[in-house]
């Protein structure tokens, strides 16, 4: 053939790529289509690919000249070929995007189903961490104890109405379950040395068991023993514990009471959570029994015959520590917290029950 | 204590405040009113009127058409079913129309019986809320017709308050003692109460009339006696009656209601006895025999122990002392001499024979905490002193009083006690300023008897009153001083604590347990201590350490050795519930035997921290077909929460049918353990076990120990993330049903060498081209090494090393 007429075969070949490359690539409905006519195109046994090959047949002269028309050619196609490409991909996420919607209705789908920790222990904690952050450290203790621990150290005459025989479970060796958790007071007062901030939640057991009364529930009890502690200093922890557990500006009112093994003893009130108006004005409920007053807890000064009976032979003044105690049912505080009616569908673990917290 | 407002103003003449006004104020001084309840609301709607004539209605037989007398010449025509309607000129009780009887929650209506109209109601104790008798209408024995019967009758109209009166106050376990306690909140002067007459003597002395000896006399230190001769027994007057009604007691006849009103008047208990039936006219005050007998008051038949103090005639016991009377010596009808008890017992002893024999009564409830030591002379005076005013005769000559040996007609006072007040002290401990002479005259209002001390006068001897057994040292009157001049006084101070550490970590434990537990989809229940030993042997559990003297039941006789009790006992209940799902855990203590080397709490149990879960009902899931929960979610769930609590690596070692717990299934049971610890154990619960325990249906359990985990979760040692690529096969075998998948993973592990990072079983399954009694396992293993990116060649290596191992040890085939 002659060198001419390879020219212009080539250049003619060329010329109808280029007409027809684009409206190729454009009929190309999918990604795969498109790749496939490029690849028709470029590929190895692809039609400009196949041009180029003819190149050696061309006198050097042209062949540069050729080969440059060509290399256009090929840059030209590629470039349709990334704007189809993209043109494609566009058009498939639009359709993605513009499908219909999810059926958001249907379920979650969880990889395990939330567990639920118990009220009383959601109060338990909320109840531990705010004396954790005012100062207090937690002493453990046993649930079975020594009844100089449970009633005597802490000043309970024997055989007087504040002990309660009957409320207590005894065991066979003459120990019994703590009926409060005031003994930690006398195991950490009789253990270690003042000052001394702790909190002491448990389980305590007393033996009653009816609609209000479950033979096992929990309290927090909390005491500070240092030089001069006052009973104001127990009205500021009371104000504190109230505000943070209850919220800003909830009131608390104490009421002389009479527990053995404090003095001067009282009960807490806070003002009423549940029929607190809009402006703080309580107009009484039949939760607290229309007095805008809850009871919450009892404390007192720690009485100095509990320091006598801890110090008892350690060198340690009784006169020269004062101290104060509180003490709450969890239970209540739960009760309140959630408007749960009965103490009894706390003990019942009822899976319907538990889910709601 | 029921408190009659009425008679608190009787008593205290100055008390202005209303009943609101004063409960308040009480509750603010610790005697915490509690509820406040209205007497009588209808007597003040009700009138007295006079009955004018009475005749049978014209055509219901039984009723009555009486025509009353309201007063001013209005008469009214009521008709009236009461059997009783007295003769014209009786006075009775109108409702009239429009009134409101809030007992029998009616409001009196006009209405016509057999066409006849009737103009109010005439009413009976019960239809007035006054008592509860309803044999006929109220007959009033004099008034003025017209007025009210609140008017007419002063006690039928009261306002009831509950007072919880704490332990240490027997002195508000009487009128008495609340008004004198109101005079000091109010600074008003208290006065004693009189009955206003002086008893007519009798010419007999009451030493003559009986002896009495006192053969304890630590039980028994101060025995008193009075007498009256001559009395008429009969019912008591209408303002006795509401009194004492109003203040929830009933009223029975003249003498033995002024025992219950002098009672509650002055806190003091006493007994009535009826002379005549006193044997030998003798009475001893001893303790019982073993194994006497007394009949008491309330029909029961006591057997007595030495403990028990008695009250005894020349027959025998006729009363248990302090706690209750027996039926031979009560006052009856008959009665015509009266001899009168007032005595001080032993608290402690009371309350001991009170719990002995499970009696509470009003005299044991005063005697335990303690009556006034110092008032019996008054009491009796009181008492004597009313019987002659309301059942007429007279009073015998003096008194007894019988202290020890001592036999007088007058007592030997008791002995006060006198404690030292400081200043310093005050605002000490209370952290508020109370000045010296304002703490001493709130004392002072209390009944102590001041002597001031010290160089400025800032100390005192405060001599304190018989009737207050709980004020004995100095921080008893800090109280007083407090609660008189009001909590509300003392500032609130956050003080500067000096911060303790923690002391024995059970809380901290606890607490991560129960976020590790949660955070896989466990729920918390709460769970009891106590057990049955029954269920304690049926769960394959130590044998338990601690049985309870007394049980609620058999039920809950024993302390837990294992937390599992509680969690089938939520299965149980929540199948009983048509709840099938249930998937919950527990943390609490376990109670064990004391290992033998703890000294000072050998008695103790040893408690031990374990977290329990039981797993019931179907997997979560999501548009699936639904699946029972199986041993391999126990395992799962296991390993999770361990790991979670102890931040190390679990192990799982199933049990040999030899060695797996009773309570597990033989072929589901298996151990955990980490480091090597065996902490626990978990698998379905034997079929047997849930049967025994009517569980209706598998349980799959777990139980772990978490004593080890004491000092929290094991940190973390970064480890380099790897910098190349990791090369993953996978591999297919089919081998006999007999060996466990976990042999196959350990041999594909160890010949897989150092360059594994990870093997995994991804698949298996039975049937279709598997054949009968064998399974197709296929494990991804992972090849990587930590400095390099491995070739092919080694990767091959490795793997077809893995390939013969398995092939070799178990007879399995390559799948292709």
């Amino acid at each position: 053939m002659a060198e001419t007429d390879l020219g212009k075969t080539i250049d003619r070949a060329l010329a109808d790529l280029r007409e027809a490359f684009l409206p190729r690539f454009r009929a190309a409905a999918t990604e795969q289509a498109l790749r496939d006519e490029n690849a028709k195109i470029l590929g190895k046994k692809g039609e400009l690919t196949a041009i180029l090959k003819q190149l050696g047949q061309a006198a050097p002269a042209s062949r540069k000249a050729i080969g440059e028309k060509v290399n256009s050619l090929k840059q030209e196609v590629e470039t349709g070929f990334e704007s189809c490409l993209s043109d494609l991909k566009r058009k498939a996420r639009e359709a993605e995007l513009s499908a219909p919607a999810f059926d958001l209705t249907l379920p979650g789908r969880m990889p395990i189903p939330r567990g639920h920790e118990h009220p009383v222990s959601i109060v338990r904690e909320d109840v531990v961490a705010i004396f954790r952050q005012l100062g207090f450290a937690v002493f453990d203790g046993p649930e079975i104890e020594h009844e100089e621990n449970n009633f005597t150290h802490l000043g309970f005459p024997p055989d007087h109405p504040a002990t309660d025989m009957q409320d207590s479970f005894w065991t066979t060796s003459g120990k019994l379950l703590r009926t409060h958790t005031s003994n930690i007071q006398i195991r950490a007062l009789s253990t270690i040395e003042p000052p001394m901030a702790f909190i002491a939640p448990g389980t305590v057991y007393r033996r009653d068991d009816d609609a209000t009364h479950s033979p096992m529930f929990h309290q927090i009890e909390a005491f500070l023993v240092d030089r001069s502690v006052t009973f104001a200093h127990l009205k500021g922890i009371l104000a504190e514990f109230a505000e943070r557990l209850y919220g800003p500006g909830t009131p608390v009112r104490l009421r002389p009471s009479y527990f053995p093994f404090v003095e001067p003893g009282a009960e807490v009130d806070i003002g009423c959570v549940f029929c607190k108006g809009a402006s703080g004005v309580r107009v009484g409920c039949n939760l607290c029994k229309h007095t805008g007053w809850i009871e919450i807890l009892g404390c007192g000064m720690i009485h100095p015959v509990v320091f006598e009976n801890c110090f008892k032979d350690r060198g340690i003044d009784p006169e020269k520590w004062s101290g104060f105690a509180l003490g709450m049912g969890l239970e209540r505080i739960a009760m309140l917290r959630y408007g749960i009616p009965n103490i009894k569908l706390l003990f019942e673990n009822d899976p319907r029950f538990l889910a709601q917290f | 204590m029921k408190t009659s407002y009425r008679w608190l103003r009787e008593l205290v003449p100055g008390l202005e405040a209303s009943p609101r006004d004063l409960a308040a104020r009480l509750t603010g001084a610790g005697l915490e009113v509690e509820a406040i309840s209205e007497y009588g609301v209808a007597a003040d709607a009700c009138l007295v009127v006079r009955v004018v004539s009475a005749r049978p209605h014209p055509s219901k037989s039984g009723l009555r058409l009486v025509t009353v007398d309201r007063g001013g010449g209005h008469t009214q025509q009521i008709i009236c079913g009461a059997p009783n309607v007295p003769d014209p000129g009786g006075l009775v009780v109108l409702a009239p129309l429009g009134a409101h009887l809030p007992a029998k929650n009616v409001t009196i209506a006009k209405r016509a019986i057999g066409g006849v109209d009737s103009e109010g109601m005439l009413c009976s104790e019960d239809e007035l809320g006054l008592g509860d008798d309803h044999s006929g209408i109220l007959i009033l024995p004099e008034g003025t017709t017209g007025t009210t019967l609140a008017k007419a009758v002063p006690n039928a109209r009261d306002t009831i308050f509950e007072i919880g009166v704490t332990p240490n106050r027997p002195d508000c376990l009487g009128h008495v003692g609340i008004a004198r306690e109101i005079c000091a909140l109010y600074n008003l002067s208290f006065a004693w109460p009189s009955s206003g007459n002086k008893p007519a003597l009798a010419t007999e002395a009451t030493s003559g009339l009986v002896s009495i000896s006192v053969e304890d006399a630590e039980r028994c230190p101060h025995y008193g006696a009075a007498g009256a001769l001559d009395v008429t027994i009969g019912p008591s007057p209408l303002w006795i009656r509401y009194r004492l009604q109003a203040l929830g007691v009933r009223s029975i006849s003249n003498v033995v209601d002024i025992t219950n009103v002098v009672m509650l008047e002055y806190g003091h208990p006493m007994h009535a006895f009826d002379l005549d039936r006193v044997a030998d006219a003798r009475i001893v005050i001893r303790r019982a025999s073993d194994g006497e007998k007394l009949v008491t008051l309330d029909g029961a038949l006591r057997t007595l122990v030495t403990d028990d103090l008695l009250i005894c005639d020349g027959r025998g016991p006729v009363a248990l002392a302090g706690v209750m009377g027996g039926a031979s010596s009560e006052i009856q009808g008959p009665t015509k001499r009266v001899l009168f008890e007032v005595a001080w017992f032993d608290p402690r002893g009371v309350r001991r024979t009170a719990r002995r024999h499970g009696m509470h009564t009003e005299s044991s409830h005063r005697f335990e905490r303690g009556v006034d030591p110092g008032d019996v002379v008054r009491v009796l005076e009181r008492a004597v002193a009313l019987t002659t005013k309301l059942a007429g005769g007279a009073a015998t000559k003096g008194q007894i009083h019988v202290q020890g040996a001592r036999i007088n007609a007058q007592p030997t006072p008791p002995q006060r006690c006198t404690v030292h007040l400081r200043k310093k002290r005050i605002g000490g401990l209370l952290g508020v300023d109370v000045p010296f002479a304002k703490a001493t005259d709130i004392l002072t209002r209390l009944g102590c008897e001041i002597t001031l001390a010290g160089a400025a006068n800032e100390e005192a001897f405060v001599l304190v009153p018989t009737h207050r057994p709980d004020l004995v040292r100095e921080i008893d009157l800090i109280e007083e001083i407090i609660r008189v001049h009001g909590m509300d006084s003392v500032p609130a101070e956050v003080p500067a604590i000096r911060a303790s550490r923690d002391v024995g970590g059970r809380e901290e434990l606890a607490r991560v347990a129960r976020a590790a537990a949660t955070s896989i989809g466990l729920s918390e229940a709460v769970t009891f201590g106590f057990t049955s030993e029954r269920v304690l042997s049926l769960l394959s559990a130590p044998a338990p350490a601690v049985h309870l003297a007394n049980p609620l039941g058999e039920h809950q006789a024993v302390m837990r050795t294992t937390v599992l009790p509680g969690l089938l006992d939520a299965v149980k209940n929540a199948r009983r519930h048509g709840e099938r799902d249930v998937r919950q855990f527990t943390v609490g203590p376990v109670f064990l035997q004391t290992a033998p080397e703890i000294a000072k709490d050998v008695e103790l149990s040893r408690e031990e921290m374990h977290i329990g879960f039981v797993l019931a009902g179907e997997r979560p899931g999501w548009l699936e077909k639904p699946k029972s929960l199986d041993a391999w979610d126990a395992k799962g769930y296991a390993v999770a929460l361990l790991e979670r609590i102890s931040g190390q690596s679990a192990r799982v070692e199933p049990a040999s049918r030899a060695h797996a717990p009773a309570h597990l299934h033989p072929r589901g049971a298996a151990f955990l353990s980490v480091n090597g610890k065996r902490v626990g154990s978990f698998g379905p619960l034997h079929p047997d076990v849930a049967d025994a325990l009517e569980l209706d249906g598998e349980v799959l359990v777990c139980e772990i120990d978490l004593e080890p985990f004491t000092k929290g979760v094991e940190r973390k040692q970064y480890v380099a993330v790897p910098r190349f690529p990791a090369s993953t096969r996978d591999v297919a075998f089919i081998v006999k049903d007999s060996v466990p998948a976990g042999e196959i993973e350990r041999v594909v592990r160890d010949a897989a060498g150092p360059l594994a990072e990870a093997v995994r079983l991804f698949d298996r399954f039975v049937g279709g081209v598997v054949p009968e009694g064998s399974s197709n396992v296929a494990f991804h293993v992972v090849y990587r090494a930590p400095d390099r990116t491995l070739t092919d060649a080694e990767v091959d290596a490795a793997h077809a090393h893995v390939v013969e191992e398995v092939t070799d040890r178990f007879g399995a085939t390559l799948r292709a």
